[in-house]
């Protein structure tokens, strides 16, 4: 069987989603029979202009000699094919969620609607041919509230397991990821000066943009936490995210309703590492719960502090929390095995 | 320096288009660059063909990348104020192979109205390049000759050319290649019935199909050359190739007016061996100057045979052939130190 994996792409950039697709790519290789590739199609969607153009590139692709197409994100999966599923990581949430939260790029004009209504439409059009349609709980929510369709949940192993197999409970909480507005890094940062204990904070990750990274670098200096926050910005090696992790008292992944648990999440808990999310972070929620695998605070600066300060203070109990989520990971068995068996039943 | 390197391919057939690319990415990464790979599906289908051209056209990479280099076509109708292109052969059943068996379309007013569409979107787009290198002098001259657009030959090099080496002269004349009809193992062996000396030949490699192999097994026993014909058939991995090569008495690579000067002559250049090939193998050619750095004889066994004897007698002519051969090679400027340089500059 021949799968052709279809994402989009912005040149130099990779994310999360990147690693998924590669992922996904040679956990189908692997399996018996399956033949698969990878295509990535540029994807640009400034100014909204754009995403109408960007529509008919996608809907003017042709694939031949494809059993299978399995569509990631808007908008690649609008490639035609006749034996088409979709994973969705990502709908175009500025036509949708952010829309509504005025957060959209869309202009809220006439001609904006119109873009808007093109999109949503070229999106149902897809997703009713689809045989099948697979997303993560906030994903398929949005999918029945905005395109009245119906998916089956479904969540993304770790790419690497392996390297993150837990160690020695240290004296700083790491908080890994791509660096930008929406992670909310800052927060954590500014929490800082609030901690009563000696704590430390390690941040590691590539930052979307010079800006996202000299905002970090100026609360820290601007807070005078050199000695007690450490910025590791750029594309760092999965070894030393996995040894931050390993070796980190606990973990904390501080979102703006992020669609996804999120791969911070995943790697904390197969360290055994409790997390440390707030109560908009989306995805996180499905698997941390407050006092059990990790601690919920509001997304603020003070109350972070307080929940550090506990994660610190009551060291015993943080780890507790850790092997706590370890085992609710392990028992959701979330494999690409099973994976991949659902993706082409 | 920011550089996409963008191509086209179909999914599920890996051509040899698609090492170029990833060699020259891993050189340009070498050089402390960042690099992109953009590899867009395309079918080569008259009634689809225009559709996805204009895909390729839409899509917008202007403000990703300083510079875009373009390879298979039609990779160059897409946009960048600094395009280059490492021009690898037309569409070309509607160019040289216009009105042949490889060509889609028939010589009809329709026919002939897809031809004119598809040259003039083609010179429209490659006009737009900064700079034209093409992998070969043939191909060149077809740009000339049909789209009347001057550009430069950049001879792409070997992956790892440091692999090969030469042991001495043996007693073999070595052809590694694909075993297909156009590349007329099926010549070299009716050559070598017409020798005179006990030189032996030895053919390695894999096929899409096994009938063409069946046949040179059965050409060989017809002509009772059991003894000295050795043949392969089956991938033979670098390390082996580099192995044959060391201890060749020569390379053998005869296709029928191939694009390119061919990997097998350039392989055999880098292990220090002369190279026997023919008046009408197209770009070989350009690499093999007659009784410098090979043999270029008439396509016929019998002139074939005689270069064959001639190799095994005169020795000591023969390995300076090899050593010239490689020599050539430099001469030529197939390095990836030219590469990368001409196409940054």
């Amino acid at each position: 069987m021949k799968v052709l994996v279809l994402n989009n792409m912005v040149p130099f950039l990779r994310g999360g989603a990147e690693a998924l697709a590669e992922q996904l790519v040679r956990s189908l290789n692997a399996t018996q029979g399956v033949q698969a590739e990878l295509v990535r199609i540029p994807f640009k969607w400034e100014p909204a202009e754009r995403l109408i153009e960007e529509i008919l590139i996608c809907r003017s692709m042709r694939l031949y000699g494809t059993d299978v197409m399995i569509g990631l994100k808007f908008p690649a999966y609008l490639v035609p094919h006749n034996c088409k599923r979709l994973w969705l990581l990502h709908q175009h949430r500025q036509a949708y969620d952010l829309w509504d939260a005025g957060q959209s790029n869309i202009p809220n004009t006439p001609r904006g609607q119109e873009i808007r209504n093109a999109l949503i439409e070229a999106d149902n059009r897809c997703f009713r041919d689809c045989e099948k349609i697979f997303a993560t709980r906030l994903v398929a929510n949005r999918l029945r509230h905005y395109n009245s369709i119906d998916s089956e949940i479904m969540m993304a192993p770790l790419n690497d397991p392996e390297l993150f197999v837990g160690g020695d409970y240290g004296s700083y909480v790491f908080c890994g990821g791509r660096i930008n507005a929406g992670q909310r890094q800052h927060l954590l940062i500014e929490a800082m000066k609030f901690t009563r204990s000696s704590i430390k904070l390690v941040v590691a990750g590539p930052a979307d943009t010079p800006a996202d990274a000299a905002c970090l670098l100026d609360l820290v200096e601007r807070y005078d936490l050199g000695n007690r926050v450490h910025l590791d910005l750029g594309c760092v090696p999965r070894e030393r995210i996995a040894k931050y992790v390993n070796e980190a008292l606990a973990c904390a992944y501080v979102p703006v309703e992020e669609d996804f648990v999120g791969y911070v999440t995943m790697e904390a808990f197969s360290a055994a590492k409790a997390v440390l999310t707030v109560s908009d972070s989306g995805g996180p929620l499905d698997v941390v719960r407050d006092g059990d695998t990790g601690l919920v605070v509001q997304p603020d600066p003070e109350s972070l502090a307080a929940a550090i300060d506990r994660l610190a203070s009551n060291h015993h109990t943080t780890i507790e929390m850790g092997k706590e989520g370890r085992m609710r990971w392990i028992g959701m068995n979330v494999t690409w095995p099973l994976t991949i068996e659902r993706l082409l039943a | 320096m920011k550089i996409a390197l963008c191509s086209s391919f179909v999914p599920f057939v890996d051509g040899g288009g698609r090492f170029i690319v990833e060699w020259l990415a891993r050189k340009l990464l070498e050089n402390g660059h960042e690099v992109e790979r953009i590899y867009l599906p395309f079918v080569e289908d008259p009634r689809v063909m225009f559709a996805q051209m204009a895909a390729y056209r839409l899509i917008d990479l202007t403000e990703s990348c300083d510079r875009l280099i373009a390879f298979r076509p039609p990779s160059y109708m897409l946009r960048h104020p600094c395009k280059i292109l490492w021009f690898i052969h037309h569409f070309r059943g509607y160019y040289d192979l216009w009105n042949t068996e490889y060509c889609p379309v028939p010589d009809s007013v329709t026919g002939r109205a897809i031809r004119d569409t598809v040259f003039a979107a083609d010179t429209a787009t490659l006009c737009e390049a900064r700079h034209i290198f093409t992998n070969s002098r043939t191909v060149s001259d077809r740009l000339r000759q049909f789209n009347g657009i001057d550009s430069e030959v950049l001879y792409p090099p070997l992956q790892y050319p440091e692999r090969f080496r030469s042991d001495g002269y043996g007693d073999e004349i070595v052809c590694v290649s694909r075993i297909e009809h156009h590349k007329r193992q099926h010549l070299l062996i009716e050559a070598l019935s017409h020798t005179q000396t006990p030189v032996k030949l030895r053919l390695c490699g894999i096929g899409t199909s096994g009938s063409y192999a069946s046949e040179l097994e059965a050409l060989t026993h017809r002509l009772g050359l059991q003894e000295r014909v050795i043949l392969e058939h089956r991938w033979i991995t670098e390390e082996e190739k580099a192995e044959r090569l060391a201890r060749a008495l020569a390379v053998a690579y005869a296709p029928l007016d191939e694009d390119s000067y061919g990997y097998p002559s350039l392989e055999g250049s880098h292990a220090w061996k002369a190279i026997l090939t023919t008046t009408d193998s197209g770009g070989v050619t350009e690499l093999v100057v007659d009784s410098v750095n090979g043999y270029v004889c008439a396509p016929h066994p019998q002139a074939l045979g005689e270069a064959m004897d001639r190799l095994f007698r005169d020795r000591s002519r023969t390995s300076a052939m090899g050593r010239a051969a490689y020599e050539r090679v430099l001469d030529l400027g197939i390095t990836w130190d030219n590469v990368v340089r001409k196409l940054l500059t």
